[in-house]
């Protein structure tokens, strides 16, 4: 089997970095290789530093900063860990937490063999609750110009005060995007206490359902 | 193109810098100048990607000096504008916020509170409280709205433009890098939709006419030839800003009236604070919450109200006693010991708080 | 033969505030020229009416008053940044920042640097009478070498305090086609009319950002009479600082 090379693009909030960490968790509990990095270039250093050690005890090869290596963590300091540049030479499964910012998925070119990378898909995610992300035309526009992706995950979540019925609606909005843009949806992404209402793991006719631990508030400081 | 940035009620998941963008885009601000620094950045993103789209203008400048002077200048001209900074950037913009106090320039400042002196520590902070009130080399008459969450930022930011252009000090809202980051749920909305309508704003330099001839020229300045004459306009700010402060105080509170303790905290920290009282209230604690939403004018009569007869306060800060500083001048004469809790640059948890009045009443 | 003194009175030009005159400059200062001349271009290119005029800290700050023209004091160094900020919000004003030596060449260097960087479509107006004249006549950026200051009481050493700053040369190197830059001189009020007339037509025809250094007189801290005064401006700050225009716009012509 071909390994899997994902990078998870999206708007600023969206939930990229929850959805990378619960792929790159989920193929580590089904066996694989997986190497977990943070490319997140405008606001380096926020999201996978505080659960690296935690990710990295179950197994997962983390590449991201931490404390000690940096200078000035937050907002100075180097940006790109060189580990960041050669990602791929990795073996096995490499799942790319991509941040959000004016260049979008073009911030893949600082990786080096990533046009050899037969596998390599781009997904895009999208909590159509976020503001610039909330109709089918924003989605398609945001697409455009930081994309392109090969999927998407419909990833639409108020936080702790999510409701199912908004996890459906914004299913829709991103099954409209998906046939507009003709990229499938690779997933639904819902909070575990979501998990009863999908008994078949998934979604209109197939789609499947990622069941999201939440790692993020964990580590948010 | 949308005429309006939010037409109905909008209940979205954001961040605290993205809030503030859509609050002055609501607030129908028509001009953002400003220059990078953390944790504000995404004010600046969001404005960029959205103004545009609503006929909006920004200007990146060389610094946050130039930032205050060409919001100065925008403000002048009768532009709704505002800038945004943090920490350095806060101590430069002093010197444009004093000559608008001066010259009674309504601009509005976005603080996002970080901590240091220091880079890189851009989370947690209070510690830009004491020098967004006085920071400048007069007597402070300014405004400073203390957010804690999100729905504040939005109305706070909404606000400050109407608090600016109808009394005519310059305001700030104080936010701090955690809000500034934060994820939550928020209600935005058109403020007209809340019966807000935005205040007037003036054309202080270039209003129709010809100068001298169908008007008289309006000279702006912030020079005087005497002390006598400066003394004069110091005072006369004094009234007038006495005069409007009752109006403009704001303040929280809750379980004050059978409270034997009052916990206060301004900002993000009025949530740890808010929690701690609920969960000292459950174990039998008799504990209340005092919250200043204005920092300056400082809610000083009915925080006096609040902890009168009381046995103790505890005033808890991500600062070293700079909220207890404004307590302490306020309270001058009122016996109540205050204990600090102060973590300065760092966040408090609602434990810590309720650890910390647990081990006060031993 | 008698004169009748209201027949030599000078003219004003029309866009002067003739209630502030008599003007509050020291006798022998060259503001009063620099304005006469940025007052009768003004008048010649109808713009009164949309000038929004800001003034910086020092001699500068007299002109607060001096004509039927909306003005604002800034802060010392910062009026490049109050006009940027005033002509962003409102594009169709012409906004003129008038600054001295030290506002524009060291307090407010980054102001001046960047808005001509950004090629801000104001016009800046900078006086260079090579020192600090209404703190008490200290060192400039523009005291020549060897001259006599408050502050450089042997001599301006260009060992220890550098030489004098060229802001036309330095700003004509950075500014792209459509920016004006020229230095005029109060020996030349003709000339200087048409060097700020040639500004503000930049502003106008919005092609880009325009200054003029005008180099300029200070008998109170030179200590010099008439005699002396002039010669200092013609022939020791003129060969050190050349008049003449640095950058016109293609369709304007050069001199």
């Amino acid at each position: 089997m071909d390994r899997i090379v994902e990078a998870y693009i999206g708007e600023y909030a969206s939930g990229k970095s929850e959805n990378a960490v619960n792929r790159a968790v989920a193929l580590k509990k089904a066996g694989h290789d997986v190497t977990l990095v943070d490319l997140d270039l405008v606001e380096p250093v926020y999201t996978l530093r505080p659960l690296k050690a935690m990710l990295t005890d179950m197994g997962i090869n983390v590449i991201a900063w931490t404390t000690e290596e940096t200078l000035g963590l937050g907002e100075a300091g180097s940006v790109l860990h060189p580990a960041m540049r050669w990602a791929l030479r990795n073996k096995g499964d490499v799942i790319l937490d991509i941040g959000y910012g004016a260049r979008g998925s073009s911030i893949l070119n600082l990786l080096e063999g990533v046009e050899d990378e037969k596998n390599f898909r781009v997904i895009l995610v999208v909590n159509t609750l976020r503001p610039m992300t909330d109709t089918v035309e924003k989605i398609v526009e945001y697409h455009n110009e930081s994309g392109p992706a090969h999927g998407l995950i419909a990833n639409t979540h108020m936080g702790d005060d999510t409701e199912l019925s908004q996890i459906i609606q914004g299913y829709e909005i991103v099954k409209k995007v998906s046939q507009k843009l003709e990229i499938p949806v690779d997933a639904l992404a819902v909070d575990e206490r979501f998990a009863d209402a999908f008994p078949n793991g998934t979604w209109d006719h197939g789609v499947p359902v990622r069941v999201l631990k939440r790692f993020l508030p964990m580590g948010f400081w | 193109m949308a005429t309006k940035p939010i037409e109905k009620d909008t209940h979205a998941f954001v961040t605290g810098n993205e809030v503030v963008a859509w609050a002055a885009l609501a607030a129908d601000a028509q001009i953002m100048y400003g220059y990078p620094i953390t944790p504000q950045n995404e004010i600046m993103h969001y404005w960029t990607r959205l103004a545009p789209k609503y006929d909006r203008k920004f200007l990146q400048t060389e610094d946050e000096l130039s930032a205050g002077f060409t919001t100065c200048g925008g403000v002048l001209t009768g532009t709704r504008s505002f800038t945004a900074t943090a920490g350095p950037g806060t101590i430069l913009m002093q010197e444009p916020i004093t000559m608008a106090e001066m010259m009674r320039i309504p601009i509005v400042v976005v603080v996002q509170q970080r901590g240091g002196p220091s880079t890189a520590t851009v989370i947690y902070s209070q510690q830009e409280a004491r020098m967004c009130c006085y920071g400048g080399n007069g007597e402070g008459f300014r405004v400073v709205y203390s957010s804690s969450s999100h729905q504040d930022l939005y109305d706070f930011t909404i606000k400050a433009f109407n608090t600016a252009w109808k009394y005519r000090f310059p305001t700030i809202v104080l936010g701090d890098g955690y809000q500034a980051k934060m994820r939550e749920a928020v209600t935005m909305y058109d403020p007209a939709s809340r019966g807000i309508s935005m205040v007037e704003t003036e054309q202080f330099l270039g209003a129709p006419g010809l100068p001298g001839t169908d008007r008289e020229p309006h000279f702006h300045k912030n020079t005087y030839n005497t002390e006598e004459e400066l003394l004069e306009v110091v005072n006369k700010l004094k009234e007038d800003y006495d005069a409007v402060r009752a109006e403009i105080e704001e303040h929280e509170c809750e379980y004050i009236d059978d409270a034997e303790i009052v916990i206060v905290g301004h900002g993000v920290v009025s949530r740890a604070v808010k929690e701690a009282v609920k969960l000292l209230r459950k174990e039998g604690y008799k504990a209340g919450y005092f919250r200043p939403i204005t920092l300056r004018p400082f809610p000083g009569t009915a925080l006096r109200k609040a902890v009168e007869g009381k046995k103790d306060i505890v005033v808890v800060e991500s600062a070293l006693g700079q909220l207890k500083q404004f307590m302490t001048e306020e309270l001058y004469g009122c016996t109540v010991p205050i204990t600090g809790y102060f973590k300065p640059g760092k966040g408090v948890s609602s434990a810590e708080i309720v650890e910390k009045v647990k081990s006060m009443t031993k | 033969m008698a004169i009748e003194m209201n027949n030599v009175a000078p003219p004003m030009p029309a866009c002067w505030r003739k209630e502030t005159k008599t003007h509050k400059f020291c006798p022998g200062c060259g503001h009063g020229i620099v304005l006469k001349a940025l007052g009768e271009a003004v008048d010649e290119l109808g713009i009164q009416e949309k000038v929004i005029f800001s003034v910086d800290i020092g001699c500068c700050l007299l002109a607060i008053d001096f004509f039927n023209m909306d003005t604002v004091q800034t802060h010392h160094g910062r009026t490049n940044a109050v006009a940027s900020g005033v002509k962003r919000a409102t594009p169709d004003k012409i906004c003129i920042a008038y600054m001295g030596d030290g506002g524009g060449y060291a307090i407010g260097s980054q102001h001046l640097l960047n808005a001509a960087a950004r090629n801000e479509k104001i016009t800046s107006i900078l006086v260079n009478n090579t020192n600090y004249g209404m703190t008490g006549g200290q060192m400039a950026p523009t005291t020549l070498p060897g001259q006599k200051t408050e502050t450089s009481p042997y001599g301006r050493s260009v060992e220890q305090q550098g030489s004098p700053t060229h802001g036309p040369e330095m700003l004509a190197a950075m500014l792209p086609e459509g920016a004006y830059v020229a230095r005029g001189t109060v020996a030349n009020p003709k000339q200087l009319k048409k060097y700020l007339k040639k500004a503000l037509q930049a502003q106008i025809n919005g092609t880009g950002f325009s200054f003029v250094e005008a180099l300029s007189t200070c008998p109170t801290n030179w200590s010099t009479n008439a005699a002396k005064t002039w010669d200092f401006l013609e022939n020791q700050m003129a060969v050190e600082f050349p008049v003449g225009e640095y950058k016109v716009p293609q369709e304007g012509g050069n001199e």
